[in-house]
């Protein structure tokens, strides 16, 4: 199995505090890796500095190194590294001033001219890989907001991969959502590692064991275990991690 | 008793807040029935008079036409100049300033809101009427003074200088209600942009200023209520001349709105006419205002409209 992402010693500031202490770790190509652990722990954080957000808080700092396929994302510029590295949000987000297919195709517009053919077929292409085109397909001029909001999350993870991201990471993308709608994304979420890396964040370890390959556990800023999420559950080698996933704590 | 006390404190209250409520309408009603009726004598000489085009008090013509274009050119010029400037400085307040500099720029902000209007002028008359005739006037006469729009002499005070005050009086109304609003975009609507790989400025074009649209346009036509009833600054700069627009159509000549006629010939009116038109004039100033508001408030309750629905 291939790495594609790796980071070496990464630590991240927000002013005099540090959130993240030498972070060292390697995401598998073409597979989902669950990143758990309790809140404010630094998950966010965490994979905000990989497509370069962190930066954008005020007295943000960043430290160490991250590379997507051996080229450190620290030299790249940052809309590329973003266009490479995409992001799904805890809150769906869609823009509520665009229509549904306006949503979809956002990024694209911004990297260029395309057709209206063009966007036309990225937009059922998507669309249908998320499950929502038979949804919405009689009146895709609606406002993306107008949906409900386990719609509107797999509106956000369409948007994201019209961009055909390498990467796609994920801050609790169902932790807004009701049942049904979390159990349909996490059907998405393991249909999607055929083609493309996701590292998810999850408050929720049942989530993690049932769709991720690997686990990442972070504690106050710091690493303490990763393994095959198999093995992450059924032997935990840190007492700390034993106690976070049978929910003595979290 | 008790119960009763409550009750008649409870009515009290209501009529209290009732009355204050029927003094505001009562007030507008009054300025309305006061100038129709002051207005009358006018009318009911010759109703179109007011809209003819040559105001000579001399021969008893009291044509408003050139007031009344020049309040609403004066008007647009302020907006189409004030716009711009007040986008500009509010995405830049927004998105790239330093605190300090924000915190600077706030304060320029709300204390240009507060210049009383008289001091507006003042400063139109000494410092920017002899820079704009030097630096925008004479060249611009000297060079394409051929069209009519742009055509000589340039007497400094003039329709143009009018236009640029009222920009600087404006600028504050637009820009401070559009940095408020350019503030409260949804941080989790910019990082969604900011995601897809967008620069600073597609942020801005694609989510801040679409997200704030419409109260961006509420603000430019409360500025833009603020130019057409602006009196005192304009008044002081604009020349109060009938030459614009029949005589010259240039932008470099003095010209008339209607509360610079107002303003300069109440006092000194004495012919039951010549009062009733100026008055008239005034009653066509609250119309346009009137009119500027309403549709204003139509178009934004149309496209909130056309939002909610989808």
């Amino acid at each position: 199995m291939a790495t594609k992402l790796v980071t070496e010693r990464l630590s991240a500031w927000f002013g005099k505090k540090q959130v993240l202490k030498d972070i060292s770790i390697a995401f598998e190509e073409r597979q989902v890796t669950a990143l758990v652990g309790p809140s404010g722990c630094g998950k966010s954080t965490f994979i905000r500095c990989l497509n370069r957000m962190h930066e954008l808080n005020p007295g943000a700092r960043v430290e160490g190194k991250a590379f997507l396929d051996g080229i450190d994302i620290y030299g790249m510029d940052p809309m590329d590294v973003r266009r490479k590295i995409g992001m799904v949000f805890q809150k769906p987000n869609p823009f509520p001033n665009m229509s549904i297919s306006d949503n979809v195709v956002a990024g694209i517009k911004l990297s260029g001219e395309k057709s209206k053919a063009d966007l036309d077929a990225i937009v059922e292409r998507t669309l249908k890989s998320v499950g929502l085109y038979d949804e919405v397909k009689d009146d895709l001029r609606r406002s993306g907001a107008s949906l409900s909001g386990g719609q509107q999350q797999r509106l956000c993870i369409a948007r994201a991969l019209a961009m055909e991201p390498e990467v796609i990471l994920m801050d609790e993308p169902t932790s807004a959502l009701d049942p049904a709608s979390t159990s349909r994304i996490e059907d998405l979420i393991r249909k999607l590692k055929s083609e493309i890396t996701v590292i998810i964040i999850t408050h929720n370890v049942g989530q993690a064991a049932r769709i991720s390959d690997k686990t990442a556990f972070l504690y106050l800023g710091e690493l303490i275990e990763y393994n095959d999420t198999k093995e992450f559950f059924e032997s935990p080698k840190s007492p700390i991690t034993e106690r976070y996933i049978t929910g003595r704590f979290g | 008793m008790n119960k009763k006390s409550i009750f008649f404190k409870d009515s009290a209250f209501k009529y209290l807040v009732g009355g204050s409520s029927l003094i505001v309408v009562a007030f507008f009603v009054m300025i309305f029935v006061m100038l129709a009726v002051r207005s009358y004598p006018s009318m009911a000489n010759d109703p179109l008079m007011i809209f003819g085009s040559t105001w000579d008090v001399n021969s008893g013509l009291y044509g408003g036409i050139p007031a009344i274009l020049g309040t609403l050119a004066s008007s647009a010029i302020a907006v189409a100049l004030a716009v711009p400037i007040s986008l500009g400085m509010s995405v830049f307040f927004t998105e790239y300033a330093p605190r300090r500099v924000r915190a600077a720029l706030s304060i320029v902000i709300d204390m240009l809101a507060t210049i009383p209007s008289v001091i507006f002028g003042i400063w139109g008359l000494w410092i920017v009427a002899p820079l704009v005739k030097t630096y925008v006037q004479d060249p611009i006469v000297g060079s394409i003074g051929f069209i009519p729009l742009f055509s000589g002499p340039a007497y400094g005070l003039s329709l143009f200088l009018a236009s640029l005050v009222l920009t600087f009086m404006i600028v504050p109304i637009i820009s401070s209600l559009t940095i408020s609003l350019l503030s409260t975009t949804p941080v989790e609507l910019r990082e969604a942009m900011i995601s897809l790989g967008a620069t600073r400025w597609e942020v801005v074009r694609h989510v801040a200023l679409p997200f704030s649209k419409l109260g961006i346009f509420a603000s430019i036509i409360l500025a833009l209520g603020r130019a057409l009833g602006e009196t005192m600054a304009v008044t002081m700069v604009i020349g109060n001349s009938f030459i614009w627009p029949f005589s010259s159509i240039s932008l470099f000549s003095p010209a008339s709105t209607i509360t610079s006629k107002i303003a300069s010939e109440l006092y000194e009116a004495v012919d039951v006419l010549h009062v009733s038109s100026l008055v008239e004039l005034g009653l066509i100033l609250l119309v346009i205002t009137l009119l500027v508001n309403s549709s204003a408030r139509l178009v934004i309750t149309r496209i909130s409209r056309r939002n909610a629905s989808g």
